[in-house]
């Protein structure tokens, strides 16, 4: 389906139920032979999106030559009006009589058991950068405006002419990295991964277009990896292009000329030059969609640090999506060429075949249960789960919460969040954990740093330590949990009612997080409890929070051995004042549960 | 829910801040002096602290 959007999606793995608007395009594309005979009439012209705004398109037309279907669309929001028809020509010449004004929007459901999200990237506007006179010289282009210039397809029918007065630039220079690998506040921080050969690649189009050209490229780095790259740069270099290594200041305009002149610390012989340019092309970088965060939200999924969508393991499941039966392609997931790209979707499109071709899949037998018991119809938990696998519970109706074991990724959130205990996270049990803590504490607890680390990053940065022979105290007990989300703030209390000096929380970094956000929820969890050993008159810095990632062994080692002097320096009396506190808390409890109990005793 | 400042104090380092906090928006803590995640945020208003 083309010009359609997504607009809802629900259900789980094998079962998702998609709502996609189709929308109007006003003119029945079974019947449209692009004859072009409407284009011809109508009287409104609007910059051509597809052309960089270098030519104009009416108010009718085909996006792009290979759009598909290849039949033409009225842009409503340019077109003079249709309620009341205020022109009407298009529709006077069109000889199928395929117009028809009082098109609607079409909303198709559709059920499907794997979703592949392909949707791409957006570029960098490098509008901020001052510094080159994007805004101010009409000769400084960014490399998706030279496409256009350079395409037989474009608005100049390839005849390469810079703006400000038609003629053939014969002097051309490349900014590289526009907006990436900047740490200064401006464009990325992230290498956009294909700006490098796209202008090695342009550089190349433009000596066999017009032999004799000059062509300059302002490099910091020339990352040509790949196979057949370096071979290209190198032609590159062959034909005459000179690279020089060193990111342009300013760039300056000449008003007669129109020339610019651009001055670069060239690093490799450190002298500064001023360079003049007939015309300037910044190789702008990429940049995740802006509507990422609808799709994020669409298909409960979460995104890295820099915007793009996560993987669900970048080594083992790079095409995964966190969400079961939802896969990811394209730069949708980083910056990537064509080649990865495809890569990719055929990865991504074998990966949902097997899910297809199976009709079943298999689940992690680490899910959550619900105990009708003890379940009060509060819904906390459907709220928490960070895959919307939870079927919310309702409290008139006394309906339990229906946990849907297809969907449940088995973060135990749900099971840490819920007050009444009434979530069992299977192999991860309350009991379980509490066992463990109180075996770990049982010989000589004052010297043990109780560590609660989740599988996929902090135990994982634990393991990297070790392999990296890295020197951390042996008195650290790690208690293994899918996730941070399942430390369950009666975990903490345990360890320090059993004679814990301290407790570590360690998972995630948020934008590693395995199971889309529940690593929020550990965070939030974390002030509560802070909050509570305050009012209890416990230290709240016996308590600590680490985020650590699977490559961060280092940074686990030294978490370690900090903590170790701080496990030193709680005292004797400090944890027996505390096990002291929590055990008349625990009374406290108990006393009220018991009251509680005879009251609705006797209510009965 | 718009973002609020608020007071943060990392347990590693004692070192006090004011920070933005938006609870609709939960981000990262990292305490700005020890890179500590270990940022509480304090109860009740914004006090003078350190910026």
């Amino acid at each position: 389906m083309t010009y359609s959007e997504v607009e809802a999606v629900s259900g789980f793995v094998g079962n998702f139920n998609v709502t996609v608007r189709k929308k109007a395009r006003y003119v029945d594309p079974t019947a449209c032979t692009s004859c072009a005979e409407c284009a011809k009439v109508c009287p409104v012209a609007v910059p051509d999106e597809y052309q960089q705004g270098f030519s104009s398109r009416k108010a009718i037309y085909i996006p792009f030559p290979q759009a598909v279907p290849s039949s033409y669309i009225l842009d409503m929001d340019n077109c003079l009006g249709n309620n009341p028809i205020a022109c009407g020509k298009c529709a006077d010449v069109c000889e199928k009589k395929c117009i028809d004004y009082d098109d609607q929007d079409e909303r198709v459901k559709i059920e499907v058991g794997v979703i592949i999200t392909a949707t791409g990237m957006d570029v960098y506007d490098p509008t901020e950068y001052d510094e080159y006179g994007y805004t101010r010289y009409d000769n400084v282009i960014t490399s998706m405006e030279f496409e256009r210039l350079i395409c037989a397809g474009g608005p100049t029918e390839g005849h390469f002419i810079r703006p400000s007065d038609r003629q053939i630039p014969k002097t051309i220079g490349f900014i590289q990295c526009v907006g990436s690998r900047s740490r200064d506040g401006r464009g990325n921080p992230y290498c956009s991964n294909i700006c490098c050969m796209n202008t090695v690649k342009d550089t190349l189009l433009l000596c066999d277009h017009y032999p004799g050209v000059e062509a300059k490229v302002f490099y910091m780095d020339i990352r040509a990896f790949g196979k057949g790259f370096e071979d290209l740069y190198m032609r590159s270099k062959e034909e005459g292009v000179k690279y020089i290594r060193g990111i342009p200041g300013e760039v300056v305009e000449d008003p007669a000329s129109g020339n610019l002149v651009l001055t670069v610390e060239n690093t490799t012989t450190g002298k500064l030059e001023k360079h003049e340019l007939e015309l300037l092309v910044l190789a702008q970088g990429v940049i995740p969609r802006k509507d990422n965060d609808v799709i994020k939200k669409l298909l409960t999924l979460s995104s890295t640090s820099d915007g793009f969508i996560m993987e669900s393991h970048p080594k083992l499941k790079p095409v995964d999506a966190p969400t079961k039966g939802i896969y990811i392609a394209g730069c949708v997931e980083s910056p990537k060429d064509v080649k990865d790209s495809v890569t990719q979707a055929g990865a991504a499109a074998a990966r949902a075949s097997i899910l297809l071709n199976a009709g079943k899949t298999k689940i992690e037998a680490i899910t959550s249960l619900v105990d009708p018991e003890k379940c009060n119809y509060c819904g906390v938990c459907s709220k928490v789960c960070p895959y919307n696998a939870i079927v919310a519970a309702d409290k008139k109706t006394k309906k339990l919460p229906v946990i849907i074991q297809a969907a449940c990724a088995g973060c135990g959130a749900c099971a840490a969040e819920c007050t009444q205990d009434a979530i069992i996270m299977r192999h991860f049990r309350d009991e379980q954990i509490l066992a463990q803590i109180e075996a770990l504490l049982s010989v000589e607890p004052h010297k043990h740093l109780v560590t609660f680390a989740c599988n996929w990053c902090s135990y994982a940065g634990g393991d990297n330590a070790g392999t990296a022979r890295l020197q951390y105290p042996t008195d650290c007990r790690l208690i293994r949990t899918m996730c941070s989300g399942r430390v369950d703030q009666k975990f903490i209390f345990h360890a320090f009612k059993h004679g814990a000096p301290m407790v570590l929380v360690s998972g995630c970094h948020f934008s590693d997080c395995h199971y889309i956000n529940a690593v929020h929820w550990t965070q939030k969890r974390m002030d509560r409890v802070w909050n509570k050993l305050d009012k209890l008159g416990i230290r709240p810095d016996r308590l600590i929070l680490e985020w650590i990632s699977a490559a961060e062994g280092q940074k686990f080692a030294k978490v370690m051995r900090e903590l170790e002097s701080r496990v030193k320096q709680v005292t004797a009396e400090e944890i027996e004042h505390t096990m002291k506190l929590l055990a008349e808390q625990d009374g406290k409890g108990k006393k009220k549960k018991n009251t509680a109990g005879r009251e609705a005793e006797v209510k009965v | 829910m718009a973002a609020k400042e608020t007071n943060f104090k990392c347990l590693m380092c004692g070192h006090e801040y004011v920070g933005m906090f938006d609870p609709q928006n939960v981000t990262e803590r990292t305490c700005p002096k020890c890179r500590s995640n270990s940022v509480r945020k304090m109860p009740g208003k914004t006090a003078d602290v350190e910026d």
